[in-house]
């Protein structure tokens, strides 16, 4: 690498760097700051959550290659870097508990879920001669983002990325597409429905009705309309200038061909969605809870059990995931580029991400109570920023819990508590739209970042995305705020 | 300076067929890296080596093919491949920085020319790429340059073809005259029809019309210009020839705005209130169509070879000068056509 590409790889890195410590650190810095002697959680048990992500950030940009063939290494320095002082403030025990309990109860049924989903729709090829236009590229997004409220955002991602990537495979200029997709199909779409999105399913599985959340309708429809709007724009631009440079897809053939192979996989992909929406019903059932209500399972260490629901969760998909493997023959596979790379690097770095977040997550949970956040625009925005870097699921509980205890007596009754319409919308939006804001704020976003590479498309680095995010969505989020959360 | 192009051009080729290999052992149909033409992408590369405008943005281009080569399932292969690509990434992070700053001179656009075209081959067909504001008598300076070349001339003709090609009926295009009217009516949007949108979706691949009309007419100006000597009248032709590498000389014709409303007062029997407005209209329609398949400028001197006030020179006299430029006279050149 010559001086001049370093300097230039520094200037990329150093400004986003300082910004991104700021934006970890500071909120937090300052409410453990009011809370240090009621804390017990040091703040600097989250140094390794932050190196972690740095290097996710930077460490492709300035050693891409070492990079690649250490990062389970570097993954586990972190995690040490992490479990080791824990182990030290609250004992060996406790420490192991803590990894446990997150490694089983949250990260099993994260991967499994990924997994499966990623090898049943690897096993759904579409062959078909559609040319990636702008108008054509609108309406896969509209398909994948109202698709992700029932299937999912990580299932309609991975059911949809293919096509996409290969009806734009004319053109060289698609890496705007995905940073679309990742924010419209990988994210919003998941509003709608407890399917959706993980933190939804967590809310229904507290009695917030099924439901509930199709209320939330019209604010998905007014950021659609605004994202594709600013989408169909930029992707126009890049398809002229595709055009300009003398591509052109072949359309020698009159009329349209389409057809899909390997659709049998529906159904499993319907096995899976129907193990996740069980995962959310089945604890609720008399009969899968002991006399004191407590959800029965499988006893791992200490207090870390796998629920029986868990598990039945993990049987159906991975039975889904082998049915789909044994029914499909190995040439659609092929033709889909199907490989383990994605999943795989997604499987190292979450695992990474989940443990070393552990103390972020106990400090929030500490502090987010004594926030003194009770406007909506206020836990939209709480929500959405610790979302994008931390796992939206457990932020969305402490502020569901926070506005549960708020004392208001009119509005949806949950178990936490009665929660006023506005402030749920608020939480939810806030939960599932900001995990489009970075790579690590929603596991699709990462698979999809790495089946594009794997295919051709020059996607951005991190704080590269971080650009688009915060050029395109908080703008969008602050518009949704002054409509919707004031 | 010329060993250091075909060094360039070398590594471009070997860069090209290392990503066909790469895409043929993954055995994907999702789209290779380099997804344009041979000749295109080969260009390009080369372009790139050669200007270095950030030796970030041709190490990226590069990583998308080892991105996909680490992906190969046979690991013999896969060695093979990857050896193959580190092997190409040394021999182009030696070659030297100084390349390209010799002259003010586009590399890649520069063969394209005629003047220069003696020292390509011979065999390559004269192409002259005509642009022209309405009025400027553009169609009458083409369609006799290529009476005076004995070469053939295309204009509406080119969109019949197409039209043909895509078994539209050829009703829909007239005389010369109104063929601007039809090309204006090509930027109108007009009534939506929901089976007829639905058949046109299904049609041309998912897209537009106007783009399909105009991928089709690409290809048949390129297969044009590569066969016979010939005068292309608009249709961008200039910029699809540029992106497909084939030798033209591209000219741009106008005049000052009072003097071809005048003509068009004469020849179209109309009034100075609807010339005027009907000139200002068809200005505005080619600079959007240009613009919009060139993402360059209409009319910008810096997109064309020649530019010409046909009204400084008159028609006889514009011929003349594009003559002598080519060094072609009248009559005595190619009797090709």
């Amino acid at each position: 690498m010559s001086i001049a590409e370093v300097a230039i790889v520094k200037q990329k890195i150093i400004l986003p760097g300082i910004l991104l410590g700021l934006l970890l650190f500071c909120p937090l810095c300052v409410q453990a700051a009011d809370t240090a002697r009621e804390s017990a959680v040091p703040i600097w048990l989250c140094i390794p959550f932050a190196g972690l992500l740095l290097c996710i950030a930077v460490m492709p940009l300035i050693k891409g290659e070492w990079w690649e063939t250490h990062q389970p290494h570097a993954v586990i320095f972190w995690i040490l870097a992490m479990v080791i002082p824990f182990a030290v403030c609250y004992g060996a025990g406790r420490a192991v508990e803590t990894v446990l309990e997150c490694a089983v109860n949250d990260y099993l049924t994260f991967i499994i879920l990924l997994f499966g989903l990623f090898c049943v729709s690897g096993n759904i090829t579409m062959e078909g001669d559609f040319a990636g236009s702008p108008r054509v590229n609108v309406g896969l997004l509209v398909l994948g983002t109202l698709l992700s409220s029932c299937i999912g955002t990580t299932g309609a991602s991975m059911l949809m990325v293919r096509p996409v990537l290969k009806m734009n495979s004319w053109r060289k200029r698609k890496a705007h597409l995905m940073v679309f997709f990742i924010f419209l199909v990988s994210n919003m779409g998941g509003i709608l429905t407890p399917i959706g999105d993980p933190p939804l399913l967590m809310g229904f599985m507290r009695d917030v009705p099924f439901f509930w959340s199709l209320r939330l309708f019209p604010v998905l429809i007014f950021n659609m309309v605004l994202l594709l709007f600013i989408f169909y724009h930029v992707d126009k631009r890049m398809y002229r200038k595709d055009i300009s440079e003398g591509r052109k897809p072949d359309i020698s053939r009159p009329g349209t061909q389409f057809c899909i192979d390997g659709l049998h996989n529906l159904l499993f992909l319907a096995m899976i969605v129907g193990a996740v929406i069980l995962s959310g019903v089945l604890p609720g059932l008399p009969v899968f809870q002991d006399s004191a209500g407590n959800v029965l399972g499988l006893q791992i260490f200490g207090g870390v059990t796998l629920s029986y629901p868990s598990l039945i969760e993990i049987v159906i998909i991975l039975a889904a995931a082998f049915l789909s493997f044994r029914t499909t023959p190995k040439d659609v596979r092929t033709r889909n580029h199907f490989t383990w790379g994605a999943i795989q690097e997604v499987a190292v770095l979450f695992i990474g991400i989940f443990i070393t977040m552990q103390p972020a997550l106990m400090l929030l949970r500490q502090v987010g109570p004594d926030l003194g956040l009770n406007q909506p625009w206020q836990l939209f925005w709480a929500t959405g920023a610790l979302s994008s870097f931390l796992d939206n699921t457990p932020t969305y509980l402490v502020f569901l819990t926070t506005a549960g205890t708020l004392g208001f007596t009119s509005g949806i009754g949950t178990s936490l508590g009665t929660i006023p319409a506005s402030f749920l919308s608020a939480i939810s939006c806030g939960a599932v739209f900001m995990g489009a804001n970075t790579y690590i704020g929603n596991a699709p976003n990462f698979m999809v970042k790495s089946i594009s590479d794997e295919n051709g498309v020059n996607m951005p680095s991190f704080f590269g995305y971080m650009l688009w995010s915060v050029g395109i969505l908080v703008p969008v989020f602050l518009v949704d705020t002054l409509i919707f959360f004031l | 300076m010329q060993e250091n192009r075909e060094k360039c051009m070398e590594l471009a080729n070997r860069v090209y067929d290392l990503d066909g290999e790469v895409y043929s052992c993954v055995g994907s149909s999702l789209g290779r890296t380099f997804t344009g033409n041979r000749e295109s992408t080969v260009q390009n590369l080369c372009g790139l080596m050669l200007t270095r405008p950030g030796g970030h943005l041709l190490r990226s281009e590069l990583a998308l093919i080892s991105n996909m080569a680490r992906t190969i399932k046979d690991k013999e292969k896969r060695a093979q491949m990857m050896a193959e690509y580190d092997a190409l990434l040394k021999e182009i992070e030696a070659l030297p920085d100084s390349f390209g700053k010799v002259d003010i001179v586009d590399l890649s656009r520069v063969e394209l020319n005629l003047t220069a075209r003696k020292k390509l081959s011979e065999k390559d067909p004269l192409v002259i790429c005509i642009s022209r504001t309405q009025g400027s008598a553009g169609n009458d300076i083409g369609f006799e340059l290529a009476d005076d070349l004995h070469i053939n001339y295309y204009d509406v003709e080119i969109f019949n073809q197409v039209l043909n090609r895509m078994e539209v009926e050829k009703g829909s295009v007239g005389d010369a005259e109104t063929e601007h009217f039809e090309e204006f009516d090509k930027y109108r949007k007009s009534r939506f029809n929901l089976k007829k949108w639905l058949h046109e979706f299904n049609r041309y691949h998912g897209l537009s019309k106007q783009d399909a009309v105009f991928f089709n007419m690409s290809d048949l100006i390129c297969d044009l210009a590569r066969t016979e000597d010939c005068v292309i009248m608009g249709r961008c032709a200039d910029s699809i020839l540029t992106n497909n590498h084939i030798p033209h000389l591209s000219i741009f014709i106008s005049a000052p705005f009072p003097l071809r409303v005048q003509r068009i007062m004469a020849s179209k029997n109309m009034d100075l209130r609807h010339a005027s407005r009907f000139l200002k209209q068809m200005d505005r329609q080619h600079q959007k169509y240009y613009d919009f398949y060139t993402y360059g400028r209409w009319g910008h001197p810096e997109n064309y070879d020649l530019c010409i006030n046909s009204a400084n020179y008159g028609i006889r006299e514009t011929i003349d000068l594009i003559e002598r430029l080519i060094d072609t006279p009248g009559k005595t050149g190619n009797e090709g056509a």
